[in-house]
């Protein structure tokens, strides 16, 4: 039994080569309505994909703001911290008081830049040194240009205050100790130490600062407060849960949730665009492809009934239009996956200068490939089954003479 | 020394091994008012007969093929008993049809019967030599050079590795014959075989085809209806009278022997 199903393969195969134009016919064919399906599918992976990494992947994303301004103690931040969902939270002072005034000695102008502050694991320093106190600074991209500054350098930093109807300035020599990415700070800005921040504001507020020796009056035991905060959820999915926790404190939060829930209706939506194309595609390709399988084995019914009279059996001559139709199938897919491999390269050639680096356009994942194997050798398959049917009803007497 | 020859269908005690024992095997085919019926009382083919059966077309030598090929399914049988081997028992091929056991048949076939189409039934894809190599691939049988052989005896012997479509009719036709006797069967049943061939042809391959029967001691059963070289290669003639009703309702052929 098994050996004259190795004999069905040869035979399928030789009259699969011999009618090597017919094939390719079907080869083609198949090719034709497969290539552009993997095409597109690659097109809303690698888009769409890419969409979602950059929302996964861009912390501004997962950043969660709160609007206006709060009384929020120390306790109260550490308390929110603790939560699984929080990635990195730190307090904010008073967004008036959080300047400061750099001078370097390579460029000329005084650039007036925000400092953020900032800690371990801030997510928008990533992979970046984290100032440990409050000499240290990183400077935003844009300020480090226009300071004409790089990491290791020193500045000069000034604050200015009206303070007992005297002008006042004080400055303090900072060190840049890394430059942040544009993408995370796009305007003038200084990544600082909270102690710096703090420093500033009891500067600005007429307070004295013993670490500078800045007089001023003297509120050593007062407990401070901070009008806000820089929060960061783990993953965009956390965005939603803390954004309603916060509004449940009366707290109004700002977040890009929006843009989330865009891009991810928009893959649910491409994906069912997708899969009817397909769907009315493959249907129509094994509608195509049965309908000539069963036209097949009506022309080679001689064919079959000697091979049914040299003595094979009904469920071997089944196996004769199926196999036949699998070779389509396998080598319908070869073609469209070599189709496929040319355009996206091409289209991810056109698209380089538009995407940023490891992203690409149009993709597939080997995983892709072999679900389109499978689908187009399952429903070649069911296509050929009945004509298989068919075969399987040829009388062996019917080659014993022309009808 | 005496040398004894044996002939293929008789033991040593002279006793006829019969290849086919058939009584009382009917086959009906009825369409639209009108009914045929081939009715074989009793008939006996020993091994190495060699049968002709000769008739114009309608008169059931199709019909009585088929049945004798175990491709076609008897109305009813009286006993239908086949034995390919002087050693072997017989096959009930009556229990067969009766159990329905149509791969057993199969097998029956693909083992022991050799058959030539009217018109070659070559695989087109195949070449000459595995057109004739073909019943011996699907019993597994080792190259003995038979097939070289026929394949000389036949004049075929330069187109082996060639597509049937580039031979001729008559060529094709060699190929055929060559493949229903590689397989070295028990019987060959031939129906028509050279129909398709001009006379002269037909009476040079015939004549080959009965050379080759009698040398590998093959049983073979010849439809034709060019009856006057068949009775030179001194075939048994099987008898069949045939007889209408006078409405024209009813077609019923005898055939015994």
């Amino acid at each position: 039994m098994r050996h004259r199903f190795k004999d069905i393969i040869w035979l399928a195969g030789r009259d699969y080569r011999n009618e090597w134009q017919m094939s390719s016919f079907f080869i083609i064919a198949l090719a034709a309505v497969l290539g552009p399906m993997m095409i597109l599918y690659g097109l809303k992976f690698g888009i769409v994909g890419s969409m979602l990494n950059n929302l996964i992947e861009d912390p501004r994303n997962r950043e969660v703001r709160p609007i206006g301004s709060g009384r929020y103690d120390s306790a109260w931040i550490e308390q929110l911290q603790a939560r699984e969902e929080i990635d990195f939270i730190v307090p904010r002072t008073r967004a008036i008081a959080a300047t400061i005034d750099l001078k370097s000695q390579a460029a000329k102008r005084i650039v007036s830049v925000e400092m953020i502050p900032t800690g371990p694991g801030d997510p928008l320093l990533k992979a970046r040194t984290i100032p440990e106190n409050l000499r240290q600074i990183v400077l935003s991209e844009k300020a480090a240009q226009r300071l004409k500054v790089k990491t290791g350098d020193e500045i000069n930093g000034s604050l200015s205050r009206r303070y007992k109807g005297r002008s006042e300035r004080v400055h303090v020599t900072l060190q840049v100790v890394d430059v942040a990415r544009h993408a995370s700070f796009t305007r003038d800005g200084a990544f600082t130490n909270l102690s710096l921040l703090e420093a500033a504001e009891d500067f600005r507020d007429g307070r004295a600062v013993p670490v500078f020796g800045w007089s001023g009056t003297n509120t050593a035991n007062k407990e401070r407060t901070y009008p806000s905060f820089r929060l960061y959820t783990r993953s965009i999915y956390d965005v939603a849960p803390i954004s309603d926790a916060l509004q449940k404190l009366g707290i109004e939060v700002n977040t890009r949730a929006a843009d989330i829930d865009i891009v991810r209706s928009m893959d649910q939506n491409l994906s069912l665009v997708f899969w009817l194309i397909a769907l009315i595609g493959l249907i129509g390709f094994s509608f195509s492809l049965g309908a000539s399988l069963w036209a097949n084995v009506d022309r080679k019914r001689k064919e079959l009934s000697v091979l049914r009279l040299v003595g094979f059996r009904t469920g071997e001559i089944i196996w004769f239009p199926v196999l036949q139709s699998a070779f389509t199938a396998f080598f319908g897919w070869l073609t469209a996956s070599l189709i496929y491999l040319a355009v996206s390269f091409t289209i991810n050639g056109l698209f380089m200068s538009q995407t940023e680096d490891g992203e690409t356009i149009c993709r597939l994942l080997p995983d892709h490939f072999l679900v389109a194997l499978l689908l187009t050798l399952g429903s070649s398959i069911i296509a050929a089954s009945l004509a298989g049917y068919r075969a399987a009803s040829v009388e062996p007497s019917e080659g014993l003479r022309e009808i | 020394m005496t040398t004894t020859v044996i002939h293929p269908g008789a033991t040593l005690t002279g006793e006829k091994v019969l290849i086919y024992h058939l009584r009382d095997v009917v086959k009906t085919r009825e369409a639209e008012g009108s009914a045929f019926r081939l009715r074989v009382p009793s008939l006996q083919i020993a091994l190495g007969e060699k049968i002709a059966l000769i008739g114009e077309s309608g008169c059931g030598k199709s019909t009585l093929l088929d049945m004798l090929s175990m491709t076609l399914k008897p109305s009813n049988i009286g006993s239908f008993r086949f034995r390919p081997e002087r050693g072997a028992e017989p096959v009930d091929i009556s229990a067969l049809w009766q159990k329905n056991q149509l791969n057993k048949l199969g097998d029956l076939r693909r083992l022991r019967i050799g058959y030539v189409m009217q018109t070659g039934g070559l695989l087109p894809y195949l070449t000459v030599r595995e057109n004739i190599n073909l019943s011996r691939r699907l019993l597994d049988m080792q190259d003995d050079g038979l097939v070289d052989e026929l394949a000389n005896d036949l004049g075929i012997h330069r187109h082996l590795n060639k597509l049937p479509h580039m031979l001729s009719v008559g060529e094709r036709q060699r190929v055929a014959i060559g493949r229903a006797l590689a397989h070295r069967p028990a019987i060959v049943i031939a129906d028509e075989p050279t129909a398709s061939l001009d006379p002269i042809a037909a009476e040079r391959i015939m004549s080959l085809f009965i050379e080759l029967v009698d040398e590998l001691h093959i049983t073979v059963i010849l439809a034709s209806h060019a009856w006057r070289h068949i009775n030179r290669l001194g075939l048994r003639h099987l008898e069949h009278h045939t007889h209408r009703e006078a409405d024209g309702s009813m077609t019923e052929t005898v055939v015994s022997g």
